[in-house]
């Protein structure tokens, strides 16, 4: 009976990931570089939209995944599954595993999904709102659980370790890094794919556009996310996954296997006076929360040499996300502030990418959309130039409805 | 050792101070403990929406004209699910007499659920896609309730003002089983002082309709392990419990209600829908709750199983526990709650949590219906009819099984029956 050691290091040693860029690491860093939002029209032929409302998503453009999943595979499952299993396998040949090897009882899989397999739900719900009850087909209701993509991941991988899924909006992609980081580091696992999975619908967007969630045109100003800017007005919807291979660092060492990141400290607090849908401004807690948590960082908020920001041109919470960091860090100066979100848009997997791109020292542009700094906000995003190759950044989740996630990522010499 | 070994975070003993629950047997513990104890099920006919289109017409709502007031000003931003776990939360809370005031950055929410508030979006999308085909206009944005899954656990912590870390679990029938144990772990690390933790959901026509589809409802009210099983009956509710650190409970001059000792989670990696049929990932969980606990098979005094009603759940469950409890399967009482409340899909594990430490607390294991006959293929000591008396239980197993093939275990513990260090 092989019981791990109690805190062990949990190291990255893969990373998958599928987005409005294209499939892996290198066409995001070059968005990153460009510095340019990667946008693509919204289908609105349904007539679901608002008059005057968004137009633009951050979608993924190239769908065929049969590299990684193979065609009678992908049959039975949803797109955020196909993107699940593309990712994890993706993930899997970085981290130099063989994918028949990777999987019993040992392998867990801890992911995030904010609005699960969107399309097949909507197929669903159309079936039984529109054309009555008995008319709802099996495959869709199967399909359309939030579970759906870590169970097709579970069955395509044979990961027979715990499998579980986070639905916690924007800190759901930290929270589910930290679980599975947990889980290897408390020996409950010796593997774990981690990491989060979104699918935009046309349905969906408008759905957000109604909420007054997204960014939109207004007179000269063109339909982008605006984050940190005093005229930002919503996020860039997004979709896509990202998946991370985890394992421990001596058993990650002793195969010999390239180590992207460490895991270091992770954590979470609440918000209790945001609203159900928007953010709120309790920073004050919340900035104790990541202070104490900056406290076991060596060197402190010192220590970490950048911040990979969830800030996404929400005015609540873009506010309440720079409250929280200038409060956190005090009288020190806030490292560069990146903000992925203002390129790939509203996906967890964008910032976990960019986490570790920072790491490997990939050189980040200036960040879309950012022109007129907020008094109110007080914090201003990367503008570009040259970055020092951090030895620790600090990844942000602030979740509308009142979470909150935080995540250390460190390099590894 | 199988990933569903929970590792060595053993070092604090989780005591469990509060429990809540709103189910179809009624608002609060005592409608449930009553209604568990008569064996009479809660299971009939419905009017949570229109179900005439369906073959089937049977499912256990939640009475909500019995909810207590003091929640009725709130429910414009809350969906009927997010309703269940304020108020499960808040007789948990105050069963475990905490003052969330004074320690609110170390209390954390972690809950589950599977449709969150589905019930409340399903009218809106209704309202919406009427609109779009030119009959009427479309429904303000600001209807839509507090839609997603994330809603139960956030309503919780916005309702007491809580601080400290928010989680919800999304793991389909295994949610709430899930959501404990990772409280649990998270009071174990010390991470939290106190855990709020349970699950909650709602009938709605997606998953009245998604079972209908796969022909997994029951024209009558289920009758879980039993030989004329047809498949499960929907429910909706929510069950919560408060988790402490046992010294902190006996520092602060609390009650413990029970120890949760044991839990672990695995994955069958089999099917979508179909549990593996031997119940191997099912039995894995088992196994790894069990370890969790330093107990042996043999330790175990009831079991609340998961017990859905279908034939292929009941029958890879009984497997499973035949796998773990070997020659002591046929001797071992097994219960299932769904048989009287339905099935709560993401707040079943957390209901059922309550349903098994209210069960030990009492000494006494829930009745099913006695309803069918005998399965000759189910080798389980079931409790039929009337309760059944353990005057020496100890330890007792609930199990989740869920779509994906996801499992969950939990082992919960009398307090003063072990030593309390374990």
């Amino acid at each position: 009976m092989e019981i791990g050691t109690l805190d062990a290091e949990t190291v990255i040693t893969g990373l998958g990931t599928i987005g409005p860029c294209g499939h892996g690491r290198e066409p995001l860093a070059a968005a990153l570089v460009a510095g340019k939002a990667v946008v693509a029209e919204v289908n609105r032929g349904a007539g679901l939209h608002r008059e005057g409302g968004a137009r633009l998503a951050a979608l993924v453009g190239e769908r065929d995944v049969s590299r990684w999943v193979a065609p009678a595979d992908a049959r039975r499952m949803s797109f955020p599954s196909k993107l699940a299993v593309a990712a994890a396998r993706m993930a899997l040949a970085e981290a130099g595993i063989d994918v028949t090897e990777a999987g019993g009882p040992r392998t867990g899989v801890y992911l995030s999904t904010t609005f699960g397999t969107s399309l097949f739900t909507e197929r669903l719900l159309r079936q039984i709102l529109l054309e009555g009850a008995e008319a709802a087909q099996p495959f869709y209701f199967s399909e359309c659980v939030a579970n759906a993509p870590a169970a097709q991941l579970a069955i395509a991988i044979g990961a027979r370790g715990p499998n579980v899924t986070l639905t916690q909006r924007e800190s759901g992609p930290l929270l589910a890094v930290a679980r599975g980081a947990q889980a290897v580091r408390e020996g409950c696992v010796d593997r774990a794919f981690a990491g989060t999975v979104e699918e935009l619908t046309p349905l969906l967007h408008a759905l957000l556009d109604r909420f007054g969630a997204l960014a939109r045109a207004d007179g000269a100003l063109a339909e982008m996310p605006r984050p940190f800017d005093r005229r930002r007005d919503g996020f860039l919807a997004g979709e896509g996954a990202t998946l991370l291979v985890l394992e421990r660092e001596d058993a990650a060492r002793a195969r010999g296997a390239r180590v992207l990141a460490r895991v270091g400290w992770s954590g979470a607090a609440f918000d209790a006076t945001a609203s159900v849908s928007d953010w709120g401004d309790g920073q004050a807690p919340l900035a104790a929360a990541l202070r104490a948590g900056l406290d076991l960082v060596p060197d402190g908020a010192a220590g970490v040499a950048a911040i990979v920001s969830g800030a996404s041109g929400t005015r609540r919470g873009d506010r309440l996300e720079a409250r929280v960091l200038r409060a956190a860090w005090g009288e020190i100066p806030l490292p560069p502030v990146l903000v992925p979100k203002a390129v790939v848009g509203e996906y967890g997997g964008g910032i976990l990418t960019s986490g570790l791109l920072a790491l490997e020292g990939a050189p980040f542009g200036p960040t879309p959309g950012f022109a007129e700094p907020d008094p109110e906000v007080g914090v201003a995003p990367h503008a570009g130039g040259a970055l020092q190759i951090p030895s620790r950044v600090l990844l942000t989740g602030l979740a509308s409805g009142g979470a909150a996630g935080w995540l250390v990522l460190e390099r590894v010499s | 050792m199988p990933g569903a070994d929970p590792g060595p975070v053993r070092a604090r003993a989780v005591a469990v101070t509060g429990l809540g629950a709103v189910s179809p047997l009624g608002w609060g513990l005592g409608s449930l403990w009553d209604g568990l104890r008569s064996g009479r099920t809660a299971i009939g006919r419905f009017d949570r929406f229109d179900h005439s289109g369906h073959r089937t017409h049977i499912a256990a709502q939640v009475d909500l004209a019995a909810e207590p007031a003091r929640l009725r000003g709130k429910p414009l931003r809350l969906s009927l699910a997010d309703r269940f776990a304020v108020a499960a939360a808040r007789e948990a809370v105050a069963q475990a007499t905490i003052d969330v005031d004074r320690c609110r950055e170390r209390t954390g929410v972690y809950f589950g659920t599977s449709t969150g508030g589905m019930l409340e979006t399903e009218a809106y999308l209704e309202a919406l896609f009427t609109a779009m085909s030119g009959r009427g206009r479309p429904p303000a944005a600001s209807l839509l309730a507090s839609q997603q899954n994330n809603g139960p656990g956030d309503a919780v912590a916005r309702d007491l003002g809580i601080g400290g870390p928010v989680q919800t679990v999304s793991a389909a029938c295994a949610s709430g089983a899930m959501a404990i144990g990772d409280a649990v772990r998270a009071v174990r690390r010390g991470e939290v002082d106190v855990a709020i933790a349970g699950g909650s959901d709602s009938l709605c026509r997606l998953t009245y309709a998604g079972f209908n589809a796969l022909r997994a409802v029951d024209e009558r009210p289920c009758r879980p392990f039993r030989g004329n099983r047809a498949g499960l009956s929907l429910g909706e509710g929510a069950g919560a419990l408060i988790l402490e650190p046992l010294g902190r409970v006996l520092a602060r001059g609390a009650r413990p209600l029970a120890l949760a000792t044991g839990e672990a989670a695995s994955c069958d990696a089999h099917h979508m829908t179909s549990p593996h049929p031997e119940g191997f990932g099912a039995a894995e969980a088992i196994r790894g709750a069990l370890a969790d606990a330093r107990l042996d098979p043999s330790e175990i005094d009831f079991v609340n199983a998961h017990g859905t009603g279908t034939p292929l759940n009941d029958a890879a469950e009984c497997m499973a526990l035949v796998t773990v409890f070997g020659d002591r399967a046929p001797d071992l009482p097994v219960t299932s709650t769904k048989a009287l409340v339905g099935h709560l899909l993401g707040s079943a594990g957390a209901l059922e949590a309550v349903a098994t430490i209210l069960c030990l607390l009492n000494r006494e294991v829930h009745p099913m219906p006695d309803d069918g006959a005998s399965d000759p293929g189910i080798r389980l000591r079931l409790v039929l009819g009337r309760p059944l008396r353990l005057a020496r239980a100890r330890h007792a197993l609930s199990t989740s099984l869920a779509f994906g093939g996801a499992n969950a275990a939990l082992v919960f513990t009398r307090h003063g029956d072990r030593n309390p260090g374990r």
